[in-house]
């Protein structure tokens, strides 16, 4: 098992390397010192920009020093007296991208962990039961509502979302239920008894849940027609048809035999989704103004913060990876005919 | 090739594709917006042909010149009218009052030395000054004025049953400020407010109406060069196989190792700066968005391609053409790639939906169409509103965009069973 994780690592290496390399020369097809600071800025403050980001030496020279940094984990030091060391935000002088990146880690799991899981488990539900009842009046409106709702942009679903549930609800209640947009943190690290952290579930709620709900119902759409056609094709197998014969009542070939052998389809599922969970729900995040990993790369990509953008795509990469190599590791605890050979 | 359409316009896949009503509707609904699409194109460059030669005048032809650019970034009246021919608040209709009154009041006043003139440039869409002279029109300011005064004086005008017919009256007395409206001009002017006006004053029938061309084009643009270009990478891949393929593959498993909107978002980043971010060559200005999108989007019919074509190269037809001597190339260009026509259909319609999203999604964010309307644009600029309570824009852009999208995943979900029944998701 230790051997296939680690020869994984390995074989990924390369692909990891690619996209550094990709994503480093793409960001300076066009002079990102330039971009930044427009056509009026004078030579000498390009010229110290440049130097500040190292941008001044030979690509190679750049791209070995930004491998080094993702290897060592090393985002910027705010102590050292060397520019290049520092690394810092070009938009937040001073704010080292380390330290943005920790700072944006946070709310980002706070909406998608939630966010993931309680959608995963709403869509399987859906898919089953639009299985089980597959070709009757419930499954064919269940469907229909589906593809309808995958119609429509999923900014409708946000703005509108946010509408109701962030003013119009809390208006019409009197209470303020829901935040229309914004964030604070609900886990205060050391603050509690015995120096546990202090953990304020209302918080939460207040700033996180409904772009929660949000999420959960433009991912059911998506979701829950996938698990359905994976639940459908598994219907037409052997095993099926050797349990009816047993006479395992339907109740139990659906939720048992078959939610077991499904159980591949829907890890690949929630893993390719995993990467996800870093990248954000770029456009929650940003409409609801959640400081996270998604709201803060579409921020530097407008403001042309060069640093963030490396730095982001590059933990991105790496985090999808990662989940990838997880994915197939799970294959083989899940389903045991996957040899690891 | 007319036999070898017809012979595909016959075979099992495209009747199973054509008994599916739906799926006809679908294909009937996408021709009318094509069709819409096109009508856009074409008054656009008709009327950039009669600019540049100056051999006619597009804006005589109003009817094909309501579909240009140019009319959809007009203020066609005062800010946030409501659409089919719904009335506003009262308090919302005396702002319409005061914006025409100031217009004219301004146009009119003492210190401007051409006021012919200025009166003259007064335009709402089709609507324009009446033919009096300016003293005459500041009169009836002036009387107008006098009203206003006294409607404005009321707290809440749906509460005060004797102010409403004294806020028509002050209405139709603003009106005869206007000329009126006949014929052609008057059907122009209904089909641009039919929908409302957004937060400038133009009108919300007339961008939406031109964003199904912007959306059409980066859709069908985007779809054929990441089509194109993914299917024969991917043929190559699978068919030359050794280096070729580990190349390809490596790069498509690096490329997509980054969530689409990022990649997106650093592919347009890519062009800040350039030619191609200057408001002064609108032209160049969504090659940004094709450039991103085509380089995120092969990714797709490129590994299904590879893969069909693995399956494909083992058959005997293959290996009798290559027993008969034909070269590797032409294999794979006669016998291999015609054999997943199907498969790039469907990655076609597949693509044409992401891309049209991804636009929407684009734009909103603002790293998307930059010049000129789309439904992207329309939906960011309208979340301001709809916290206010005026769902007239955000409901035009997604409806247009909800028909167009729809017809596409119907069409798409009956190729897919008509020509890819085995396939799962």
């Amino acid at each position: 098992m230790w051997a296939y994780i680690i020869r994984r690592l390995l074989y990924s290496i390369p692909v990891y390397l690619g996209i550094i390399l990709i994503v480093m020369a793409a960001l300076r097809v066009n002079d990102p010192v330039n971009a930044y600071l427009g056509k009026n800025a004078s030579p000498e403050t390009v010229a110290l920009k440049r130097q500040a980001m190292g941008l001044d030496e030979p690509f190679i020279v750049q791209y070995g020093r930004f491998v080094v940094r993702v290897a060592t984990l090393n985002f910027g030091d705010p102590t050292s007296t060397d520019p290049r060391e520092r690394f810092e935000s070009w938009k937040y002088e001073g704010q080292p991208v380390g330290r943005k990146l920790a700072e944006a880690i946070g709310p980002s799991l706070s909406l998608t962990v939630p966010a993931m899981i309680l959608s995963t488990l709403v869509s399987i539900i859906v898919g089953l039961l639009s299985a089980y009842f597959r070709g009757t009046l419930l499954d064919r409106s269940l469907m229909f509502l589906v593809v309808l709702g995958m119609s429509v942009s999923v900014l409708v679903f946000i703005i509108l979302g946010q509408k109701f549930g962030g003013f119009w609800l809390p208006e019409r209640l009197g209470v303020p239920l829901f935040a229309s947009s914004g964030y604070e943190p609900w886990v205060k690290w050391g603050e509690g008894p015995l120096g546990l952290p202090r953990v304020s579930l209302g918080t939460w709620a207040h700033y996180c849940l409904l772009p929660v709900l949000i999420y959960v119902v433009v991912a059911m759409g998506y979701d829950s027609r996938f698990y359905r056609a994976v639940m459908v094709e598994e219907t037409g197998r052997d095993y099926i048809t050797t349990a009816v014969a047993k006479g395992a009542t339907k109740k139990k070939i659906m939720f048992v035999h078959m939610l077991k052998n499904a159980m591949i389809p829907i890890i690949t599922r929630v893993m390719i989704t995993l990467p996800f969970l870093i990248a954000g729900s770029i456009l929650l995040e940003y409409q609801f103004r959640i400081p996270g990993m998604g709201k803060l790369i579409i921020d530097a990509i407008r403001e042309k913060d060069f640093p963030i953008i490396q730095t982001f795509t590059a933990v991105f990469a790496a985090v999808f990876i990662l989940s990838n190599i997880l994915t197939d590791v799970l294959y083989a605890l899940v389903d045991p005919r996957v040899r690891l050979s | 090739m007319l036999r070898r359409i017809r012979r595909a316009w016959r075979s099992r896949a495209a009747r199973r594709f054509f008994s599916n009503r739906l799926a006809a509707v679908g294909l009937v609904i996408i021709l009318l917006y094509a069709a819409v699409g096109l009508a856009v194109l074409g008054a656009d460059a008709v009327k950039a042909l009669g600019e540049r030669t100056g051999w006619f005048d597009l804006t005589r032809y109003k009817l094909l010149d309501m579909l240009t650019v140019e009319r959809a970034d007009e203020v066609v009246g005062p800010y946030e009218m409501r659409g089919m021919g719904l009335k506003n608040t009262p308090e919302e209709r005396l702002r319409f009052v005061r914006t025409y009154l100031d217009e004219f009041d301004r146009a009119t006043a003492p210190r401007v030395r051409d006021k012919e003139a200025a009166v003259a440039r007064i335009r709402y869409g089709q609507r324009h000054a009446a033919d009096l002279p300016p003293a005459e029109l500041r009169k009836i300011v002036k009387e107008a004025e006098k009203l206003y005064g006294e409607v404005a004086q009321s707290d809440d005008l749906d509460a005060d049953p004797e102010m409403l017919p004294k806020l028509e009256e002050l209405e139709a007395l603003t009106a005869t400020l206007f000329a009126p409206l006949t014929g052609v001009d008057r059907v122009i002017q209904g089909y641009m407010l039919s929908l409302g006006t957004d937060r400038q004053g133009r009108s919300i029938m007339g961008r939406a109406v031109y964003s199904i061309k912007v959306a059409i084009q980066i859709g069908l643009v985007v779809a054929v060069i990441s089509v194109l270009l993914g299917s024969l990478i991917g043929a190559a891949a699978a068919f030359f196989g050794g280096w070729v393929d580990h190349v390809v593959v490596w790069l498509y498993s690096t490329l997509s190792s980054l969530p689409d909107l990022v990649l997106l978002g650093v592919l347009v980043f890519m062009f800040t700066g350039s030619i191609f971010d200057d408001v002064t060559r609108p032209y160049l200005s969504l090659v940004p968005i094709y450039a991103a999108m085509c380089l995120t989007f092969w990714i797709g019919p490129c590994r299904v391609v590879r893969g069909e074509v693995m399956k494909i190269k083992q058959l005997e037809y293959v290996q009798a053409a290559t027993a008969i001597g034909f070269g590797r190339l032409t294999i794979l260009l006669r016998h291999a790639l015609p054999n997943t026509v199907h498969l790039m259909f469907i990655n076609f319609s597949l693509l044409f939906i992401a891309a049209i999203k991804n636009e929407v999604v684009l734009s909103f964010l603002g790293l998307g169409v930059k010049v000129g309307p789309s439904w992207g644009r329309m939906i960011q600029e309208s979340t301001q509103q709809v916290i206010n309570g005026f769902f007239w824009q955000i409901g035009a852009a997604t409806v247009f965009m909800f028909v167009l999208v729809l017809a596409f995943n119907i069409v798409s979900d009956a190729l897919q069973d008509a020509f890819d029944p085995k396939h799962v998701g």
